[in-house]
């Protein structure tokens, strides 16, 4: 793709999102849109980034920023040398490259940090930052506890920096569309939200022979670092349910274990949690790593019907009338008297909705980059685009107490000791 | 129900009574159905339990009073009442007393009025639409139970055209209605086929009915109708004589028993 051609795609990426935000109820449900949309931001004086791990999710990260208006990637920094020897390609030849985070920090000349790296260090490398009075784009989920998840909001709100969190569906124009016609009332009140994500992968990466760097590099597999399924994964969709829910749970119960994959992993893989929200609304969440039928979806269930964002449909309760029913009003309207053909199916079995639906509308996009251009703009201003931060911390506290509800075999409810935002 | 129901009112400008007459339907159906909890799966319980019952839902005890005269009037040969343990029918092991409104069982038994509550909720929500004086109205529920409220919008009656179970480009019967009720029982046919689908249960001996026919019957509510119907596919060759015999002109019962597919006349195949 050309640069002019991506420039007019990106254009009508944020026509879409701004469309989408116009609707009613949506500058409350999601005021970063607007944001996000009307934001202009200028080629010159880029916002400077400075990368804390360039494995793989880092590098896509690099090449999102590459495509934004407004930021640039000033420094790389990651402690496997072979994951910065790859960074190193991506970025022009001179850039400053570290193997510790803070040796990047005392180095200066930077405005922000991207932080891609495990879980676990992910509140270590904000606070870090954060106190070396640099602003903070930290990908989900956010923090491995939700001590650590509330200590870096807080000290984003003492030290005056911007903390932005990386959950992209918040910018998808699809996803914003879908808020846009619930909040329509298009398939009535949302009672329930089935959420799944499923993969056929054992999720393990290779380590060098002879090396001890099995918990660096599957660092996922491992308690100490992750959270699994629940913050690998889980975060994105809890995120989108707490959004379309319009608040976070009030309690969870679940079951996870070790099932197919027992090759030392510590972390579950599969889980199956029943979120409960205010009104007795439900989020029933399933995710596993031995079966990818039903894939990444999430289900979001109405009285009057059905929206599934990430296959960008929606679909209505109410069945198309019967034709022959239907032409005989034709046939009355034209003044014509026929005989009515009767006598099909006689009984509709409750089975799965075959019919496509229709279109949520509006095609694919990389809504990575459009978050980062936000992300540029916030911290140029020393504002916060608003509602994210709060969005974020409370998908990683619903997706950490479901981990906990699991482990304890017990309901958890919503905890009552968070930061306010 | 698990059925889905269509109105189609015609003539005068919507004042209401569609909305109304979908209440009546909803009503019959928050009833009748065994399907959530309902004033039939409460009943249920007590029957299960052999223990007596009092009926305190109008429209349960609406329908009850008009099963139980049909029973008789049918030869038995529609039953709602199943034997917990055999799947059997026997609504024969029912004590029903209208006037006191209590109900037992002398064996443990359910209900499932099946059909019946189709045409039954069609008849409540007919009702609303004459209450309304709604003149020309076509109620249908699922395609194999309709009922017509006044004449058809272009005048006389409604044309009506039953294609044929095993040839669906044949024309298998055609009649017309006018201010009644129509309901097709089949054995065969596409309706037949959907997954999990019981079987049709010949009361008595509580045996499957493995002949493939087609019942149709016609009557003033749409309650009898279904009724009617399914006792027709169930009947013997005498008690279907003895039914079609009465209305010739509003029962129709076909059997295609032995049929592979090849073009066979209608006027043989009815049993009269």
């Amino acid at each position: 793709m050309i640069d002019k051609d991506f420039d007019l795609t990106r254009r009508s990426f944020i026509d879409h999102v701004l469309k989408a935000s116009a609707g009613a109820g949506m500058a409350a449900a999601a005021p970063w849109a607007a944001f996000a949309a009307s934001a202009a931001p200028g080629q010159k004086d880029r916002v400077r980034l400075g990368v804390i791990g360039t494995g793989d999710r880092g590098r896509t990260l690099i090449r999102n920023i590459a495509k934004t208006r407004n930021c640039a990637v000033a420094a790389i920094c990651d402690d496997y040398e072979p994951n910065l020897v790859k960074g190193r390609a991506l970025v022009p030849g001179g850039t400053p490259a570290f193997a510790d985070h803070r040796a990047m920090l005392d180095a200066g000349g930077i405005d922000a940090v991207v932080i891609a790296t495990p879980l676990h260090v992910h509140a270590a490398q904000t606070l870090d930052s954060f106190d070396a009075g640099v602003h903070v784009w930290c990908e989900k989920a956010m923090a491995r506890t939700i001590a650590d998840c509330s200590a870096m909001v807080k000290r984003a709100q003492d030290r005056r920096k911007v903390l932005q969190i990386g959950h992209q569906r918040m910018f998808n124009p699809t996803y914003l569309n879908a808020l846009k016609r619930v909040k329509a009332g298009e398939i009535g009140p949302v009672t329930q939200i089935r959420a799944s994500w499923h993969r056929n992968t054992s999720w393990r990466r290779a380590v060098p022979a002879g090396s001890d760097l099995e918990r660096k590099i599957n660092w996922r597999l491992y308690r100490d670092s992750s959270a699994g399924l629940m913050t690998e994964l889980a975060t994105h969709q809890l995120q989108v349910g707490n959004w379309f829910l319009e608040a976070p749970p009030t309690r969870v119960i679940g079951s996870g274990s070790i099932c197919f994959w027992k090759d030392g992993r510590e972390v579950y893989d599969q889980v199956a949690l029943v979120f409960d929200y205010a009104g007795g609304r439900k989020l029933v969440y399933t995710s596993l790593l031995n079966n990818a039928r039903y894939g990444c979806e999430e289900q979001i269930q109405g009285s009057k019907g059905t929206i599934e964002p990430e296959l960008g449909r929606i679909y209505q309760e109410k069945p198309p009338g019967v034709p022959a029913l239907r032409k005989m009003g034709e046939d009355v309207q034209a003044g014509r008297k026929r005989p009515v053909p009767i006598g099909g199916a006689t009984w509709f079995p409750e089975l799965p909705v075959t019919t496509p639906g229709e279109s949520l509308g509006w095609g694919e996009y990389d809504e990575t980059m459009l978050q980062f251009e936000v992300f540029g703009e916030a911290v140029r201003s020393g504002v916060p685009a608003p509602g994210l931060l709060r969005q974020a911390y409370h998908a990683s506290v619903t997706s950490l107490m479901g981990e906990d509800a699991m482990d304890s075999g017990r309901p958890v409810d919503w905890p009552s000791s968070l930061v306010d935002i | 129900m698990g059925t889905r129901i269509e109105l189609h009112l015609f003539g005068t400008a919507e004042d209401g009574s569609m909305i109304e007459a979908r209440r009546a339907i909803e009503a019959v159906d928050d009833a009748l159905t065994i399907h959530r909890p309902s004033p039939t799966t409460a009943l249920n319980d007590s029957l299960a339990a052999g223990s007596p019952a009092a009926i305190d839902d109008p429209l349960l005890f609406d329908a009850l009073v008009e099963i139980d005269h049909a029973y008789q009037a049918m030869e038995g040969l529609f039953d709602p009442a199943a034997d917990v343990s055999t799947g059997g029918a026997g609504w024969n092991m029912v004590l029903f007393d209208r006037e006191d409104a209590r109900i037992r069982a002398l064996r443990p038994l359910a209900l499932d009025f099946g059909g019946f509550g189709k045409g039954f909720a069609l008849d409540r929500a007919c009702d609303v639409l004459r209450r309304a004086d709604r003149v020309s109205a076509l109620l249908s529920a699922g395609e194999s139970s309709i009922a017509v409220v006044g004449e058809h919008p272009l005048g006389g009656r409604w044309p009506f055209a039953i294609p044929h179970p095993l040839q669906p480009d044949r024309i298998l019967l055609e009649l017309e209605l006018e201010d009644s009720a129509l309901s097709i029982s089949s054995t065969v046919g596409e309706g037949t086929y959907a997954p999990d689908r019981a079987p049709m249960i010949r009361p008595g001996d509580g045996t499957i009915v493995t002949g493939r026919r087609t019942a149709v019957a016609c009557a003033r509510s749409g309650a009898r109708a279904e009724m009617m119907s399914t006792a027709l596919l169930v009947a013997d060759g005498d008690q279907a004589k003895r039914f079609l015999d009465g209305e010739p002109a509003r029962r129709f019962l076909f059997d295609f028993t032995g049929e592979t597919g090849i073009s066979v006349p209608p006027a043989e195949t009815v049993i009269r």
